[in-house]
Parts: C-alpha cells; structure tokens; sequence
C-alpha cells in the first residue's frame, strides 16, 4: 500500500518524463500490436486453411529414390560395365506401379476416414470414321519432333487449341516455358500412350470433377453411369464431336495395338461436354494428339474392364494403362495421420505420399510465411530496441534519484520496497504507455499488414516471373524436351513469331502427380485479417510485463546497491 | 515566561551524574540564557519530570568498544570507543572537525557498523538487528544537510517518515504532520509548500518535525542548530529539552556550538584523530 501509494504520487509528481517513457512505450506497443496481429493472423490462416476442407493425397513412385537404388544393385552386379544398366533399371521402374488393390489396401490402413476414387487413362487410336482434332496430317510422329521443328509444331497446335487454353495465361505474356506433362504418375506419357485419343475411366463422380483436364460441363446428353449397365458410354468434347459431326447417340469405333495386335472397340457416345477451366496439359509437341484436351474421351472404369483395357488386366503392362488413385481425406491433420499409416502399413521407401492439394495451398501461403518471418524479426528487433531505450531512461532514471534512494532508505524504507516502487512506477507508466499504443496498433494493424502482404505478393509474383524467364533454372522444372520454341527470354527479338503468348502459365517447382494442381499459377493469399483480439492484448501485456521487469532489473541492481550512507555523504 | 524545567533538571544531573565541569558550567549559563528566552514552552511540569527521570534513567544505547574503520585496514577513526546514553537526557557530542562526530553519528543511527566492538540498543547487537526497521521506528535522525526529499511538500516529507515507520497512529497523518509543524513552530500554511522554497532554518524545522512525527525514543542530531539564527537555536533547543525531560527520550546531538552544549545535560567530547593518533 505504502509502495503503491508513493508510486503513484511519484509518477504524478514527475509528468515530464513519464510521458516521455509512456511515449515511447506506445510507440514500441503500436509496432508490437501490428506485429503480433500479423503474425496472430497468419498463423489462424495456417492452421485453420485446411483443417476443415478436404485434402486429395497421392501415393507415386520416388523414381530418383528407385533409380539410385537400382544403379547401386547394378553396378555391384557388373562392376566392370561403366554404362548404366538402363534394363534393369526400367524394369525396376515399372515394376514399381502399384495395383488397384495395393491402392485399397492403403486406404483400409488409414486410422482417419478417407474415400478414394481413382481413373484410370489409356490411348485409342483413331479409325477413318472417328478422327482426333488435329491440324497437321502428320500426327503419328509427332511424338518425334525434335526441338528445331518444335515451335513450328507448338505454333500450329496452339492455334486450334488456344479456345481452352488461353485463358489460363494468367501471366501470359512473358511465361512461356512450356512444361511437358511434369513428374511421375502425371499418367499419359507412359510408353505408347501417344496414341490419338486419351481414353479416361472415373470410377465415380468425384474422379470426374476431378478430371485432369479441368473440369467441364456436358452441352448434350449426360454422363454414363458406373455400372455395368452402362459399359460402352463415352462422353466426348464439343470440339471433337464437331469434328467427327457426331451427335448423342451415336456410335464410333476406336482402335488399339496391343502387342502388334490391333483391335477395333465400338463406343457409344452419351454425351458431349465442354470443357470450363483451363486446360493445362500443353499440346505440345511431344505428346501427340491425345495430349489435346479435345481429345479426351471419358468414360467409366467398368467400359475399361469390359473392354479388357484397365489397369488390372493381364495384359496391363502392354495396354500402357495408367491408374490415378486418389485419396480423400477430412482435412490437413488426416493427411498426415494417413502418410504415416500407409507407411507402416508396409509402403516401401520408395513411393511417396503426396498432397498436390496441401502443396499448392502452402505454396499459396508463401507471401504470408515471408511476412510472418519478416514480421517476427521486425518484433524482436522493436522489442530489442525497445527494451534497451527502456533501460537506459531507467537508469538515468535510477541514478537521478540516487538521494531519494539514500533518503528512503535513511529514513527506514527497506531496499526491495524502494526497489518495488520504481517497478511499480514504470509499471504504471508503461501500461498507459501500452494502452495508448495497442490502441493505434489495432487501428494501424489492418492495413498496414494488408499492405506489407500485398508488397510481399508481388515480390514473390515478380520473382516466379523472372524464374520463368530463365527457363526455370532457379526451380526444380522438369524440362521438356520442347521447352526450347520460345523466344520468350524477352521481347527483344521477333515478338511475332510463335508460340509463346497463348502458351500455359507454367508452375514452379512443385512437379507432382496432378498436373491440375501444380501448373496453375499459384493464386496467393493476398488479404491477411490482422485484428486485435484479446490474444494479442495478452501477449502484449505480458511483453509490457517482461520489458518492465527487464529495464527496472537494472534500477533495481542499482538501488540494491546503493548504501544510504554513502549517497547522503556524497550530497553532503 | 521562563523555562520552568530548567532549574530541575539543573540541580539533578550534577547531582545524580558524574561530576563533570563543563557540566556545571552548563547548567549555569543555561539557566541565564533560557530566561532570556522570550519563547516559552511547556510551563509547571518541572516537578512531575524530576520524578520521571529518576525512574527512567535506563541506558537505550551503548557502545561498546566501538572501533571504526572507512575502508577494511584503513586508519581507523575511533578506538575502542565506549559511552552510554540514557533515556531522559540531552546529550552533546563534541569535536574538533575530522573527529569523527558524524561518523559516530552514522554508527548510532545504524547507517554503518563498527569495524570493531558492537553498538548496543537495549543491550542488544544493533549489527544483528533489522536496522532498516531500527531507523524508521526507534530513532529519528535529523541530519546535517536534512535529507528531505526536494520535490515532496512538508507534509509529504513528514508522511513518508509516518509511512515508512509503519506503526499505527490515532490521527490522520495530515494532521499529526499538521501537530508537528507546530510543535517546530512552522507557520501552517507551510505545509503544502515545497521543501526547495523553504530557507535552510525552515528546512531545519522540517526535519526536526519528521525525525519527531513518529515518536521515536532515540533522537539524533547532526548539527540541529547550524543554520539557525539564536532565537530559533533556543527554540529548537527548548524542543530537545522538553522531549527529553518531559518525554523522557534519548536525544544525542551533534554539534560545534559551545551554546548547544551548555545547555545539554551531558557532554562526550571527541577528540581530534590526531591526538588520538599520537596517544595510540
């Protein structure tokens, strides 16, 4: 009471240079509160983002992982050969696909709840009544263009493409690396799937909205069913059905080599649809007609079983089959929890569990990250900063007081209850001072925290930007053979000439199983809700609290050592 | 009016006391001096304080072979020093500069301990005692240079004295500081007056009426009188003296005036460190 009250009359007593202190505490409080509401914010984003959404996780093979591992058994075996043994190094590769049941067996091992569905994709060829959409006769060899003949290639492919693909330029005019179908599991390069049409089997509707050609809407008829009962029924785009000037109902006839042994398959079309969202596997030269979105036929996994064509069938290794399975899971934690049973479950070293979903949603979190990083350091060194300001005016403080000290303790008061009432006193101080700034903090926090996001989206924008400029060089990009077309190094030269306006954004690194999601540009997280909420006025006076307690520590060394006899006889 | 109690106490110390000279002397100068005075204080309770201070002679502080030392093996500025101070007297100590009065002064308040030997507060070792809780509430210093806190007003000044002792007081400590200023014969407007626009007698004043507020048993005085003109040196002396005699307290002051110790009722006279110096 007694420390209180003199504390209190203390601070009173000396205005000037307490409101200098409250001062500069209100400035320290207002940069504490916008950092602290930033970060607070962030990390509400990061870690209710996917918490309650759900998550698709893949399991593909390691193939860098496998390779090494068959060099290593390779070249124990046959030290003398110094070529790599490509043989048995493929066949270790494609060994490696898991099956359709591996795949459910996984999903049984889960200890969350998780749902599958999968597709699985193969090529067709073409037959004289039933084309692909192309431009040039020439598409059987295609596959085979080299690099010098490529934009001429991409030129005229783009040209008829460009109605679904232009509009996923989303910075169109500089990107131009075109990326060939990223990554392992990406499914339609495996060998001779370049055949004319790509032929997909959705095993549910969810496999179909998630179809790696974006999504799409039907103009005519409807989708086929999953059931046997509706084996046989394809849907198949607008552009191909005007092409081929089929209609609902009708019936085309598609081929398949298998083992130089070429069958002919009759499908009805019970539908037409249209594709909506960008298309991002690039009809490029390299991947022949299939790789056209337009020519994409889809139909169920059942038509494929009954064809004999799926993933399972004897004959799987020739038919170039690709499953995609695809889990489902409750949100960000379950993925985690599902990685970890899968392995224990007994999945090799070998294969990894990916979320393209958690991927691309971190990847689009990166500008916060850097800004709750960047923020974190701007606290301590405000914090730093401030702490030292404090202790220097408390020291000061202290030593101009010297023969209060010697009087209190001359007349009785004990050392630690004078020491208590300097505390108290910068106390008192540094809470108004603190209230005054979480006040201009929280009014400060909202844009200011927008704006530094915002700075820090660009800068990441512009940084991805000039990656694609450098052919990817600083990312992870696998490089397609066809890469080379563009003359998009900058607009210096012939800006006329080919392919690179209308080609596909391409990613960063993240080359994974689902080309949808990693070829997008990634759409950052540009708006931050830094409130204060009582979270951050708690943390904030506990740092009022700490800094306090720090700048008075010293005070409180020098009162403690002050003898009262010695401060008297000095004044005296 | 004259001081009633003078000519008691006169006749009783020598009596009662060692016979000392200067005493003597003391008490006669004193007896002419007080009557002088036109400033009278408490009137016909001389007898009741003849009776009160034959029983309460008791010793409150002692030393006790004290030696002191500034600094550890440095030259030491007493040896061996040993007195007695009763309740119920005024005592001077005396000195040349140098001799150590303040010193002294300093070990009896307990702001510093003896190198050697003990001060002694009822008997007991002050050395082992909570000397913080000794100054607040069992002494009142009155120093030199007053040690009162520059931007407090007087009473804040008094209050923090009645603060820090922590004893429990039947009046608002408004109006004991009120009662003390008084009692120094402080005007009372003075008491929301800052110490800095007080003249160095009224500050005088104001630590006398601290060191005085809490009632401590043990009043010390490091030069009371100095900056005091003669009729407020009587005064304050008139004060010292009614506190001891009528009050029966210890009071010790520390002083250079041949005046102020005169009218105390003993002496203990200091000697200059260099005839110590030469004697040891």
């Amino acid at each position: 009471m007694f420390v209180l009250k003199n504390a209190w009359k203390s601070v009173i007593r000396n205005k000037g240079r307490n409101i200098l202190i409250a001062i500069i505490v209100a400035i320290i409080a207002a940069a504490a509160t916008v950092g602290l509401a930033i970060r607070n914010a962030a990390s509400d984003i990061e870690a209710e983002g996917l918490s309650s959404t759900a998550v698709t996780a893949t399991i593909s093979v390691d193939r860098s992982k496998l390779i090494s591992q068959a060099r290593s058994e390779s070249s124990s075996d046959s030290s003398s050969d110094s070529q790599p043994d490509f043989e048995s190094m493929r066949e270790n590769l494609s060994q490696d696909n898991l099956s359709l049941s591996d795949y459910e067996k996984y999903a049984k091992a889960s200890s969350v709840g998780v749902s599958t569905y999968y597709s699985e994709n193969t090529s067709l060829d073409a037959t004289d009544d039933f084309q692909p959409v192309e431009t040039s006769d020439s598409s059987s060899d295609s596959s085979s263009s080299s690099s010098s003949s490529s934009s001429s290639d991409s030129d005229s492919s783009d040209s008829d493409s460009s109605s679904s693909s232009s509009d996923s330029g989303s910075d169109s005019d500089s990107s131009s690396s075109q990326q060939g179908p990223g990554g392992q599991g990406g499914g339609m390069i495996g060998m001779g799937s370049s055949g004319d049409f790509a032929l997909t089997g959705f095993s549910s509707d969810t496999a179909v909205s998630n179809a790696s050609n974006g999504s799409f809407t039907m103009v005519d008829g409807e989708v086929f069913g999953y059931d046997s009962a509706s084996d046989g029924k394809i849907i198949i785009s607008k552009a191909l059905a005007e092409f081929n000037d089929l209609k609902v109902g009708d019936t085309v006839s598609v081929e398949k080599t298998i083992d130089d042994d070429t069958q002919t398959y009759k499908l009805t079309i019970s539908g037409i649809y249209k594709n909506t969202s960008s298309s991002e596997s690039a009809g490029g030269p390299m991947g022949g007609t299939s790789q056209d979105p337009d020519n994409a036929i889809y139909t169920s996994v059942s038509t494929l079983e009954k064809l004999g064509i799926d993933s399972e069938a004897d004959n799987a290794d020739d038919t170039g089959t690709q499953l995609n399975f695809t889990y489902v899971l409750g949100s960000d934690d379950d993925y985690k929890t599902f990685a970890q049973n899968v392995k224990t479950a007994g999945l090799s070293d070998t294969y990894t569990v990916s979320s393209p979903d958690v991927e691309a949603y971190e990847s689009s979190l990166a500008p916060m990250k850097n800004l709750s990083s960047f923020t974190l350091t701007f606290l301590l060194i405000v914090l730093g900063v401030g702490a030292v300001i404090l202790i220097v005016l408390n020291l000061f403080n202290v030593r101009e007081r010297k023969y209060e000290v010697g009087v209190m303790t001359a007349i009785g008061v004990k050392k630690p209850k004078v020491a208590l009432q300097f505390v108290v006193e910068l106390l008192i101080v540094t809470m108004v001072g603190l209230g005054i700034g979480v006040v201009g903090g929280a009014a400060a926090a909202g844009p200011v925290s927008n704006q530094l996001l915002s700075s820090q989206v660009s800068s990441q924008q512009s940084e991805q930007t000039s990656q694609q400029q450098q052919f990817g060089r600083s990312a992870n990009m696998g490089g397609a053979p066809g890469s080379s077309n563009s003359d998009s190094s900058d607009s210096t030269d012939s800006s006329g000439s080919s392919a690179a306006p209308s080609a596909p954004s391409a990613p960063n690194g993240s080359s994974n199983g689902a080309p949808g999601a990693a070829t997008k540009a990634t759409e950052y997280i540009s708006s931050l809700n830094a409130t204060v909420n009582l979270t951050v006025v708690g943390q904030l006076i506990l740092i009022g609290l700490a800094l306090t307690l720090v700048s008075s520590l010293v005070g409180i060394i020098f009162v403690m050592r002050y003898e009262p006899l010695q401060i008297l006889a000095e004044r005296s | 009016m004259s001081d009633a109690q003078t000519p008691g106490t006169n006749t009783l110390i020598p009596g009662t006391d060692k016979k000392r000279t200067i005493m003597t002397e003391n008490t006669e100068i004193k007896k002419t001096t007080v009557t002088d005075t036109p400033t009278g204080a408490a009137t016909g309770i001389s007898t009741s304080i003849d009776t009160q201070q034959q029983q309460h002679h008791v010793a409150v502080l002692a030393l006790d072979n004290v030696s002191y030392a500034y600094t550890k093996g440095g030259k030491k500025i007493f040896h061996n020093l040993s007195y007695t101070f009763e309740a119920g007297k005024v005592y001077a100590i005396t000195g040349p500069s140098g001799a150590g009065k303040t010193t002294l002064l300093s070990l009896l308040s307990g702001l510093t301990n003896p190198t050697e030997g003990k001060v002694l507060k009822g008997g007991a070792d002050l050395a082992s005692m909570d000397r913080y809780r000794y100054r607040s509430r069992d002494i009142g210093v009155i120093f030199q240079s007053f040690n009162l806190l520059p931007s407090l007003t007087v009473s804040e000044n008094i209050i923090l004295s009645l603060d820090a002792s922590g004893k429990k007081f039947n009046l608002p400590k408004k109006d004991i500081a009120a009662q003390m200023l008084e009692r120094v014969r402080l005007p009372r407007e003075y008491e929301n007056e800052r110490i800095l626009h007080l003249s160095g007698g009224e500050q005088q004043r104001v630590a006398i009426a601290r060191a005085l507020s809490y009632q401590p048993n043990i009043i010390l005085a490091d030069e009371p009188t100095g900056n005091l003109d003669l009729t407020t040196q009587d005064d304050i002396m008139d004060i010292f003296k009614t506190l001891a005699h009528r009050e029966n307290k210890c009071v010790i002051l520390v002083t250079h005036s041949p005046e102020v110790a005169r009218q105390s009722d003993e002496v203990f006279q200091l000697e200059a460190l260099r005839h110590r110096k030469a004697a040891a």
